[in-house]
């Protein structure tokens, strides 16, 4: 009895061990790998012929489409869509409750079904849909590279149906480049999102300063401010990404006005971190800040980045660096009262003004999605600048918009940045160009090398390098 | 000839724990070696076009700077641990075993903490090390001393000791209460003897207490080790690693690697590289540990 007992329980074990490994490469649907190959793990695994043909037989029948169905929804039937986004859901959100209800009103045999999650329970679930291969007919991407949902990764693997033929694609213009991969446009751009300075004008105004358009006027600002007793640059150092925001407007002026293909040449080799007189240049530039005093690292370094909103609304200090994103917190009103606000760019030591203004992540079509044409219909709807979803989606107040409604609104303090834009002088983030993970060792060694612990600037672009070399390999 | 069947024990009570096996082997041994299977392939969490690579992801793992680091940091974090949380539990486990007024008060409170989850304790102490308007800064200041050049989780010498404190001070209730449950277990006549012999209060813990709640202390000490070893909660919520990488410890590093730099084969290897680290480790503590108990 044992003998059969202890068989049964055995043969229960090698099962179950065989159906949980079974289950991921089952799960594998856009590349999945053969049982064979598992067999022999020593040989290179092959792409799954089968999968890889669907996958580019989705891609050649989107592309061969010059104009995809747009009465879809009308013939729909009664259907389901299904979206997923991350953030962070508010009363009468617009995502989750006023989005449905537009589309329910616009064509009322189509329900819109929104799932809103926090960004890292966001990156989860999206993991596990794909793996699974229930992914929601829509989710967001990030531009370019830029985090775990970012739109070159996903489509790359095959997760992504081409957008190319839709109408808005037309009015979002260029923004839609930091979502083209092979000619191919996987997403939709979400407004812009901007990185400048903040300042107080009253202090300005009150030591006769002016917007500075060289770095030598940057520094005789702080300066200034610093001889009156003032601290001139707040910063929520404890937070580390808050770096990109001051670092990225310098790189912007100095490198990427130069040469905008410097991320294209990282990948192909013809540039590199390390090269002289480009992140060493600019990454001198900013510690210099710290050397001065300009920004206190001893304090910053333990300040979050809300603190460091409070200090700047509270009047502590004169600017921070920071985005679009919290313009509404850095215009409340703290205790140094109703200041007024000016937002400019970093400039460059040649004197290039430059706005660091990216496309703001955005929804994509899943391409295992059965309502690709119908997703494309109402994303159309959305973004055609002149919907009633379009002017609700306006109306939160939480994207930039530079066509249709609403962008003759747009927030003052922008205004240079976007004309700027227009003039051919916008650069989008650099880590969105990066594998995830290089912006995190460059915060990590620039820190260490500010609070003094013998790291060097060649260290910093090193790592950058090895860092990039060692994420972007296949 | 044939053996009694028990009247207690059916042998059909073996097929009850097939559920529980199935559900063990599942969720536990499955994803175990499914880490072992990632750590040889490129896998980025999210392209399952992934490929084998052998042992490239071990060897990258010992050639990138980042597990000596975290190894360091971890060890650190972990002495401070073992040895702060041990010596603080023992010391209040003693005092609150006396006959002294409301002992229960007094040892709910000293539990308390451990109640709270690490994201509340975590967000608490950050603003108790807040520099300026935080309680350490305000609290020096009384004492005539600048709070705002105290400044705990900013200085790269200084951050890894401030989370460690705050884990002691979660923690140290949980230790507490497994060595005032050893100490409830010595015989109050030995101690009499000791008493009558002329022990001092020193001596009668060294000789007495001491050796009879060994296998307390081996218990918490190993406990300890695990938990500084497996670190992670107060690098990830109040120092994000930082400043620079001066709080990253071997399960911070191996979220970075899986979730930021979507390098989860390459975090799988370093998974493994811990988990055979912690297994020697422990395994190395428990043996000293029983040794020193016979010697006591």
């Amino acid at each position: 009895m044992k003998k059969v007992l202890a068989l049964m329980l055995t043969s229960a074990m090698i099962v179950t061990t065989f159906v949980g490994c079974g289950n991921s490469a089952a799960a594998t649907e856009p590349a999945a790998t053969t049982a064979a190959e598992e067999a022999a793990p020593e040989e290179e695994a092959a792409v799954d012929s089968t999968a890889e043909e669907s996958v580019e037989e989705t891609t050649a029948e989107t592309s061969a489409e010059d104009v995809y169905d747009h009465t879809a929804l009308e013939n729909a039937g009664d259907i389901t869509l299904t979206m997923m986004l991350s953030g962070t859901e508010t009363e009468d959100d617009f995502d989750t409750k006023i989005l449905p209800e537009l589309v329910k009103a616009k064509w009322p045999n189509v329900t819109l079904e929104v799932t809103k999650l926090p960004d890292d329970n966001y990156y989860t679930a999206l993991k596990t849909k794909l793996a699974s291969g229930e992914c929601p007919d829509m989710i967001l991407v990030q531009p370019k590279y830029a985090g775990a949902n970012g739109c070159y990764n996903l489509a790359s693997a095959g997760y992504l149906a081409p957008l190319n033929d839709m109408d808005c694609m037309s009015k979002i213009g260029n923004l839609s480049e930091s979502f083209t991969l092979d000619s191919q446009i996987y997403g939709i751009a979400n407004g812009v999102s901007i990185l400048g300075t903040y300042y107080n004008k009253d202090m300005f105004d009150q030591y006769g300063l002016k917007e500075p358009t060289t770095w030598d006027e940057f520094l005789n600002v702080c300066k200034t401010l610093k001889d009156n007793d003032i601290q001139p640059i707040t910063m929520g150092d404890k937070d580390q990404y808050v770096l990109q925001f001051g670092l990225y407007q310098l790189a912007a002026a100095e490198i990427y006005s130069e040469n905008a293909a410097y991320d294209d040449g990282l990948y192909t080799g013809e540039t590199a971190f390390t090269d002289a007189g480009t992140w060493d240049h600019v990454l001198e530039m900013y510690a210099e800040l710290y050397d001065k005093g300009y920004i206190d690292g001893a304090a910053s370094m333990g300040t979050g980045s809300s603190q460091a909103i409070q200090q700047f609304i509270d009047g502590e200090a004169a600017m921070t660096f920071d985005g679009s994103f919290n313009v509404t917190a850095l215009c409340a009103e703290g205790t140094a009262g109703d200041f007024a606000r000016g937002y400019f760019p970093l400039p460059g030591d040649k004197g290039v003004l430059t706005a660091e203004i990216c496309a703001g992540a955005g929804p994509a079509i899943s391409a295992n999605s059965k309502y690709i044409n119908e997703c494309k219909e109402l994303l159309d709807y959305w973004y055609n600048g002149e919907s009633e979803i379009w002017d609700a989606y306006v109306a939160t107040g939480k994207y930039t918009v530079t066509y249709g409604n609403g962008s003759d609104s747009l927030n003052a303090l922008f205004t240079p940045f976007v004309d700027l834009m227009d003039a051919g002088q916008g650069y989008y983030w650099c880590n969105q160009a990066w594998p995830s993970g290089v912006a995190e060792e460059m915060e990590a060694l620039f820190y260490e090398h500010v609070g003094g612990q013998g790291t060097t600037i060649e260290d910093v672009t090193k790592g950058m390098q090895f860092k990039f070399e060692d994420l972007s390999e296949e | 000839m044939n053996k009694k069947k028990s009247l207690v024990f059916s042998k059909k009570v073996y097929a009850f724990l097939i559920p529980a096996l199935v559900l063990f082997l599942t969720f536990w041994i499955v994803p175990i070696i499914q880490l072992f299977y990632y750590s040889i392939t490129n896998f980025n969490g999210t392209n399952y076009n992934y490929s084998f690579v052998g042992l490239k992801n071990y060897i990258r793992v010992f050639q990138d700077g980042s597990l000596i680091n975290a190894c360091q940091n971890t060890i650190i974090y972990t002495a401070l641990i073992v040895v702060f949380s041990n010596l603080l539990g023992l010391g209040i486990a003693m005092l609150l075993n006396t006959e002294i007024r409301a002992k229960g008060i007094f040892r709910t409170c000293a539990y308390m903490p451990a109640l709270f989850s690490a994201i509340v304790v975590g967000f608490i102490w950050s603003y108790v090390y807040m520099p300026g308007n935080g309680m350490l800064a305000t609290l020096l200041s009384f004492c005539g001393i600048d709070g705002n050049k105290v400044n705990v989780l900013a200085g790269f010498q200084s951050s890894l000791y401030g989370i460690a404190v705050v884990d002691i001070w979660k923690n140290f209730g949980t230790t507490m209460i497994i060595y005032l449950a050893g100490l409830q277990t010595v015989d109050t006549s030995l101690l009499e003897a000791g008493k009558i012999d002329g022990c001092t209060e020193w001596q009668l813990f060294r000789l007495v207490k001491l050796p009879l709640i060994s296998a307390t202390v081996t218990i918490n000490v190993i406990l300890n080790v695990i938990a500084g070893l497996k670190a992670f909660d107060y690098s990830f919520i109040m120092t994000n690693g930082g400043p620079g990488k001066a709080t990253e410890t071997l399960m911070f590093v191996i979220y970075q690697m899986a979730f930021v730099e979507q390098k989860m084969g390459r975090a799988s290897a370093f998974s493994v590289v811990s988990f055979i680290l912690i297994i020697t480790v422990t395994v190395l503590m428990l043996i000293y540990m029983n040794k020193k108990e016979v010697e006591l």
